[in-house]
């Protein structure tokens, strides 16, 4: 307060004083009186006097945003929009991986319960990846962290407050380490923050390495491009090590729309693209080449190369690669294709091979066409390798005053070199903002809880560059949890703020119009339109010389990021951890990948013995650091390559209980939660093998075998498929299609008792008269106008896996964990089938080709599980999906013996038990949550066709057709599933499966399925002979 | 050429050492009256163990779930299945010895029905325990009675799964009530032989009044005769029906015709082996070598030999049939079987149940003690593979190699099995402690002295 004079009486000489200081008249009491509002030493004056008034009516209104008393209430008054039970959904966009996926989440009497694509976004597909899918059990992480700690110890926001306000006095010297993000209000905060703080250095710390594409294109146009393939214009498609249909991928639902786009057979006459593949580890891409050439990704770049001078993009005498049939075809291919070749290169890849590409497209014309080039208009950035080894100097300098670590993790994925934990302990200040109490919690003085997305505001760019707001659905489940933003705009300001107003504040200039109309637009659709970064066509880049790429000999690990738990952050995600590999279908491990000829070559194997996997261990060395890793061995994986993936080997802390239970109860061994962290544990970090420069392929790792042996746990055998004897699968090339459009359905067996081969469809069933489908009971119901079916296009399924954890979202499927799925008890109601397949008869083939097929509940007619449950739990419904009555279930599992697709899961234990209360937060209150002892299985999510069917009944009308989409089809990039109406003769699912390639599993059994497949038709260059 | 003995006869007497009605009725009786032998402690202490750590398994399952054993997906049915078709198996001797062969006049049989009757009667209990305790929620498991309530909520009476229940109970109902009536003559001598007041008492209950008139005779010799009649189809039915809990599946492997006689024929198969292994020692420990004697083995070895033929037969029509169907499915599930990764159980099963029986054709073999005994556990060790064979790797591998998985016993599984062979000796211990494991009255009636005439079977004892 001012300081007030002690008052005298004039007349009595009493005087009035407040405590002995002020009676003493102490020097120091004065200054905490002065300096206890204001500084200035000066007297009173009226402005002061006016800012004083300000400060105490801002301070007496912030005395009414008390936290409210805690109550609960029933809806006396109910809000308006809000009906108990019924859904709202909310447009909202998930930041990954620099941009942001457009998403529209529901929300379930205030909880968001599932997330879906925004249909309506203009890049978007409304379909989603893994992590979006996965990000919703990441909101309930148990493990998330809770609290603000400074030292390890609880403190609150008001010391953060405190500390930002001491950082802005005399620290002038601020580094910044974040995850790459595209939140314009991220960007204006950083430059506000750049004014603050005289000497900020802000790194964009990507643990995959540097943005490789984005410096290709900028060597190649000297601008800051970014690609963006629309391959459903392409004829003729070549990666390079490019897994662009693969989870991880940043442009994954577009280039998996586009590229099925490109490839779906609507007629026999209809064209379809050509997919080549150079690559080193068998990916998901690898699997619907039609020409895949297995090689070492360190010798891409000479391929990439010798494209590029045989088509003109490249200068020089040309390198060793003349006599390659691949090439050739490659080369011949791409010259026919003209505009319609696109050539792109992955991540693992260097800059060079990625300004190659660009310089191929360039020359070929795609670039304005298939490519399309967007000039994002950011600052090119330096190699981040380079700059955190300056950092990290700096650091041990003491030249760092304050550290900022954003939602990344350097503790545990940095370079070893840079001994980054060691740097950091030499800066007197570290803060770190993350969802975990992680690696760099641990080495940071001070620990702010991260606000998940779907807790906090903010923005953010798509791929293509349009603008989204991240709204919250939800109050931070902690108090504690702040968002980047908030943290940001703390930092740069000193005082707390808003990221509500803040994004309103980055929009404000954007949106045109009343601003509160707009912005109430945006939020709704989830974007702003035109918003996207702007199509540029640049020149074709002159034509350079070779870039030199060293052949270097011997064997390469290639570092990639998991397809799973992506470089860690969701490491500690249980529908993670659980989604098989795409392709090696291994849970709850990392392993190191190679080819048969690579473990003959090291003396290593992988032993499989009475149904589980024994693999050997090897120990990877790289300078003075070694992992061990268990070894996998891939069918069609290039040779002398070995392909490990990031994200295993975490230590998250948790404070929750460990689970104990008395010896006679299992809940221990089965609780996945009950052991603290459950990344905690899980494989091996491969951060050792990182060197500096954080580059994907590393070719001086001496390799040797440890002797150990380790149990990998798959959802799969290895297994080579016999299309011949079992043509669970079919397969033909694009020639034998248009000879024969229905070549499917020449692998079926004869039907009995006639010579002439009729379709298994109509053959008559059993029970023809007396089927339960035909009962007068189930004609007179009214869903019996509705008869379901789904069908599953193969030429579109890149087998992502982003179906089966929709579905696990949507359907309430528990993880059961790493013994129990080794046990052979997992729960996915749908699964990714993955084969081999191979022509060379039994012997392990080099190159086989791999085949992914997703298997839901076939929905059979004639279903086999119906007929032998004693107690009538699985019956038919009147529209035709075969229901699973879980309270009526006993559990003697007879129809999952008797189901020859085996989709039935059963609940061995009580998985739902044991489940942490956040997670049960995360649950579906629309599906039952099913207990021990019942079996489940595919509804054709039945909960969502019923919820469509009382919509519509509510509202007076038919159900339209396509209003119900399965959660599977739902998420699918691909657009593989069509799920509708056969009684609809007009509808996709009648129509499709009328089609020639048209097929259902094992319809020799009769059982007449309701899951229809398209047969997969593969588009090989004509007689090519390639390997 | 015959032998002194039996010169005026072709068969050997069916009751050797010159017994008389009172001998038989003091040999057999005796033994309910007197204290157990020591090896009766011993044995009983060892089964009753057993049985505890039954009981401790179910108890650990019930609190558990179905996951403490070693089931998976495929494998949705493992041991617990294997088991109860196992034991329902063995509870075909005792039945089909007594109503079969009664109808068929085979008088031999007396000497060893009761016992092989009350050995049904326990493997019948071991077996319906374990469709009992394999459910996921057993706690619902009468759901599978049809019991009227308010839903009007029936079974599904075309699932095997329920016939089996109504086979298996009603086998188990027809078995006891048949046991029961040809123990009322016996339980009557016991009652007149009783000191005590109270065991007096207890055994008039269970006589039901029985006086040895001869209204009484002849109202129980016609009950016999008509509960005979309705057991011997069910002989045939109950393991019929327990395999169309298999048959009417439709996974290669299970969907066989041939399961009904080849099931019933192995379920012959192995109780005869039982009631071999059960008798060999009850006999000797018994001093009842003349009651049941070395004919009455030989002719349970012939048996053996008989079915244990007809089930090799019924394994290679399997193969014959799997490859004349032309279908992929089936060929390879029955290739798997003998060379996949349960080929070791597929060959346990093929020599002890094909092979081992075939020593019998040899008469030295048939008649030699220690070889029946060790020939007759044999048969049942095959016969529990067998139904594990059929069972698991059938379904481990079936249409969708994707799904293929294998299935690994656990402990939980392995001290079921040993506790359930607890139960089903421990009742028969009790069986052996308190009630005549001969049928006194029945092996009387075909002593010569009870036929005065001297017809075909008779025996000259002048």
């Amino acid at each position: 307060m001012i300081a007030l004079p002690i008052v005298e009486d004039g007349k009595g000489g009493k005087k009035l004083w407040r405590s002995l200081p002020q009676l003493r008249q102490d020097p120091e009491f004065a200054d905490v009186v002065r300096d206890e509002v204001m500084p200035a030493d000066s007297p009173p004056s009226r402005r002061h006097f006016l800012q004083v008034m300000g400060a105490s009516m801002a301070l007496a209104g912030l005395t009414a945003c008390r936290r409210p008393v805690e109550r609960i209430m029933p809806f006396a008054r109910q809000p308006e929009e809000l009906i108990p039970g019924i859904p709202l959904h909310y447009a909202t966009a998930m930041p990954f991986r620099g941009a942001v996926l457009p998403l529209l989440v529901k929300s379930s009497d205030g909880r968001p319960t599932k997330i879906e694509g925004n249909p309506e976004h203009p890049s978007a597909t409304g379909s989603t990846n893994v992590f979006a899918q996965a990000s919703l059990l990441e909101l309930y992480d148990p493990d998330r962290s809770r609290t603000l700690l400074h030292q390890g110890e609880r403190t609150s926001w008001d010391a953060v407050v405190e500390l930002s306000q001491r950082l802005g006095g005399s620290t002038r010297r601020l580094a910044v380490l974040a995850r790459p993000s595209s939140s314009p209000t991220a960007a204006a905060l950083r430059s506000r923050l750049a004014e603050r703080f005289e000497d900020l250095q802000w790194i964009t710390y990507r643990s995959e390495g540097d943005d490789a594409a984005a410096s290709g294109h900028q060597s190649a146009f000297g601008r800051s491009l970014r690609a963006l393939y629309d391959f459903s214009r392409a004829r003729v498609i070549v990666s390079l090590d490019a897994d662009f249909l693969g989870p991880t991928a940043r442009n994954f639902g577009p280039a998996t729309q586009s590229f099925a786009r490109g490839r779906k057979l609507a007629s026999s006459d209809a064209s379809m693209s050509r997919l080549y593949v150079a690559e080193s580890a068998f990916s998901v891409t690898g699997a619907m080449a039609d020409h895949r050439r297995r090689m070492r990704s360190a010798d891409v770049g000479a391929l990439a190369y010798e494209i590029a001078r045989r088509l003109g993009a490249a200068t020089g005498s040309g390198s060793g690669l003349s006599d390659d049939p691949f090439l050739d075809a490659v080369v011949a291919d791409l010259v026919n294709a003209g505009s319609g070749g696109v050539i792109l290169a992955g991540e693992s890849q260097p800059a060079q091979v990625h300004a190659l590409c660009a310089a191929i497209n360039a020359a070929l014309g795609s670039v304005g066409s298939a490519v399309r080039l967007l000039d994002t208009d950011e600052d090119p950035e330096p190699p981040q390798g380079a700059a955190l080894r300056d950092l990290a100097n700096a650091m041990r300098a003491g030249e760092v005053d304050a550290a900022l670590i954003l939602g990344v993790n350097p503790a545990y994925d940095a370079p070893p070199d840079l001994d980054f934990a060691g740097a950091l302990a030499e800066v007197p200040e570290t803060i770190h903002v993350g969802l975990h109490h992680d690696e760099t919690a641990r080495l940071a003085t001070w620990h702010i809880p991260a606000a998940h997305y779907l807790e906090a505001w903010s923005d953010g760019r798509s791929w293509d560059g349009t603008l989204s707001v991240v709204q919250p659905l939800i109050a931070p489940l902690y108090a504690d949890a702040r968002s980047d933003i908030e943290v940001l705009a703390l930092l740069a300001t000193g005082a707390p703020q808003s990221a509500y107003d803040l994004v309103r504040d980055t929009f404000r200039p954007v949106l045109s119009g009343a601003f509160e109309d707009a912005w109430r637009r945006i939020l709704h659709d989830g974007y702003a339109e035109d918003t996207a970064f702007p199509e540029v066509v640049p020149e074709a880049p002159v034509p350079a010389g070779p870039p030199g790429f060293t052949s270097v000999n011997g064997i390469e690990v290639v570092l990639r990021l998991d397809p799973t738990v992506l470089d860690g952050s969701y490491a500690n995600n249980a529908w993670c951890q659980e989604l098989p590999d795409p392709v090696t279908k291994i849970v709850w491990d990392n392993v190191a990948v190679m080819s048969p000829a690579t473990a003959e070559a090291l003396g290593v194997e992988a032993r499989y013995s009475k149904g589980r996997y024994y693999v050997d261990v090897i120990r990877l060395t790289r300078g003075e650091r070694s992992v061990e890793l268990p070894v996998w061995i891939v069918p069609g994986h290039a040779d002398d390559s070995i392909t490990v993936t990031m994200g295993y080997g975490r230590s998250i802390g948790s404070d929750r209980p460990e689970r104990v239970t008395p010896f006679w109860d299992t809940a221990d061994k089965t609780d996945i939660y009950g052991h603290g962290a459950l990344a905690n544990g899980v494989g091996q970090s491969v951060t050792p093998l990182r060197d500096a420069s954080l580059t994907a392929i590393a070719t001086d790792v001496s390799i040797a075998v440890t002797g150990r042996t380790y149990r990998i746990i798959t959802t799969q055998d290895h297994g080579v498929l016999d299309i011949e004897a079992r043509p669970l699968l079919r397969l033909g090339t694009l020639e034998q299609y248009r000879a024969n459009p229905a070549f499917a359905l020449e692998a079926e067996a004869p039907t009995p008792g006639s010579d002439e081969k009729t379709n298994f469809q109509d053959y008559p069933m059993l029970w023809e008269d007396r089927h339960p489908a035909r009962d007068a009971a189930m004609r007179d119901s009214s869903y019996y106008r509705n008869q379901w079916g789904m069908v599953i296009d193969l030429n579109a399924c890149t087998g992502c896996g982003t179906c089966i954890l929709a579905c696990q979202a949507e359907n309430n499927v528990q993880v059961v964990g790493k013994t129990e799925v080794g046990n052979g008890r997992e729960l996915h109601w749908l699964r990714l089938d993955r084969y081999f397949v191979s022509e060379e008869g039994t012997e392990l083939p080099k190159n086989p080709q791999m085949v992914l097929q997703p298997v839901p509940c076939q929905h059979c007619e004639n279903a086999p599980c119906e007929a032998v449950c004693p107690v009538a739990a699985t019956v038919h419904s009147p529209d035709g999906t075969n229901q699973m009555i879980y309270n009526r279930c006993i559990g003697t599992r007879y129809c999952a013996n008797n189901c020859p697709y085996k989709v039935r899961r059963f609940n061995y234990f009580n998985w739902s038990k044991t489940i942490p209360e956040t997670v049960q937060m995360a649950q579906n209150p629309n599906v039952t949550v099913r207990s021990r002892g019942v079996m489940e299985k595919c509804s054709f999510c039945v909960q969502r066709i019923r919820g469509a069917q009382r919509r519509a009944e509510l509202e007076d009308r038919a159900l339209v057709r396509g209003e119900v989409l399965t959660a599977c089809q739902q998420s699918c990039p691909a657009e593989a599933i069509t799920f509708g109406d056969l009684n609809d003769a007009g509808s996709d699912v009648s129509r499709l499966r009328e089609d020639p390639r048209a097929y259902t599993m094992l319809a020799e059994l009769n059982v007449k399925p309701r899951v229809s497949y398209l047969a997969r038709v593969s588009n090989p260059k004509p007689d090519a002979e390639l390997s | 050429m015959a032998t002194a003995q039996d010169h005026t006869s072709p068969n050997p007497p069916l009751v050797t050492g010159n017994l008389g009605f009172h001998d038989i009725t003091q040999l057999v009786s005796y033994h309910t009256e007197k204290r157990p032998p020591a090896m009766w402690y011993m044995v009983f202490a060892v089964s009753s163990t057993l049985l505890m750590m039954l009981l401790a398994m179910i108890a650990y399952l019930f609190w558990n779930g179905v996951g403490v054993w070693g089931n998976n997906n495929p494998v949705g049915w493992g041991w617990p299945i294997v088991n109860f078709v196992f034991w329902v198996g063995i509870g075909h001797a005792g039945t089909l010895i007594s109503a079969i062969l009664f109808l068929f006049r085979q008088q031999w049989r007396t000497a060893i029905n009761r016992s092989a009757e009350a050995m049904t009667l326990f493997a019948v209990i071991c077996a319906l325990l374990f469709p009992t305790i394999h459910v996921g929620r057993v706690w619902v498991i009468y759901w599978t009675l049809p019991v009227p309530n308010q839903m009007e909520m029936w079974p599904q009476f075309k699932s095997p799964l329920l016939w089996d229940v109504f086979a298996v109970s009603v086998y188990f109902t027809v078995s006891l009530i048949f046991w029961y009536v040809g123990l009322i003559p016996d339980l009557g001598t016991l009652r007149d032989r009783a000191r005590s007041p109270l065991r007096r008492r207890i055994m008039a209950f269970l006589a039901l009044g029985w006086t040895g008139a001869n209204r009484h005779w002849r109202n129980y010799e016609k009950s016999y005769l008509l509960l005979a009649a309705l057991a011997t189809p069910l002989v045939l039915s109950v393991h019929s029906v327990v395999s169309f809990d298999f048959a009417v599946s439709i996974v290669p492997g299970w969907h066989t015709t041939i399961f009904p006689p080849y099931f019933v024929a192995g379920a012959i198969f192995s109780g005869f082996a039982m009631v071999m292994t059960l008798l060999i020692v009850a006999r000797s420990v018994y001093g009842i070598r003349n009651i049941i004697t070395m004919d009455h083995l030989e002719k349970m070895a012939i048996i053996i030999l008989l079915t244990g033929t007809m089930v090799g037969f019924a394994y290679i029509t399997e193969y014959f049939v799997a490859w004349y169907s032309q279908v992929e499915y089936e060929q390879y599930a029955f290739l798997n079987r003998s060379t996949g990764p349960y080929a070791w159980a597929y060959w346990i099963m093929m020599s002890c149940n094909l092979l081992f029986p075939q020593f019998f054709w040899i008469k030295r073999l048939r008649r030699s003690i220690p070889f029946l005994f060790v020939t007759s556990i044999i048969v049942n060790i095959g016969m529990w593979f067998e139904r594990f064979v059929i069972t698991v790797t059938s379904l481990h591998r079936d249409f969708l190699p994707a799904s293929w998985d294998y299935f690994n016993p656990t402990i939980v599984d392995i001290l079921t099995l040993a506790g359930s062979f607890g139960l089903f000796l421990t009742l028969f211990l009790l069986f052996l402690r308190f009630l005549p494991m001969v049928a006194m009255a029945e092996v009387k009636m075909v002593l010569p002295e009870s036929d005065p005439h001297f017809y075909e079977n008779g025996h000259d004892k002048a």
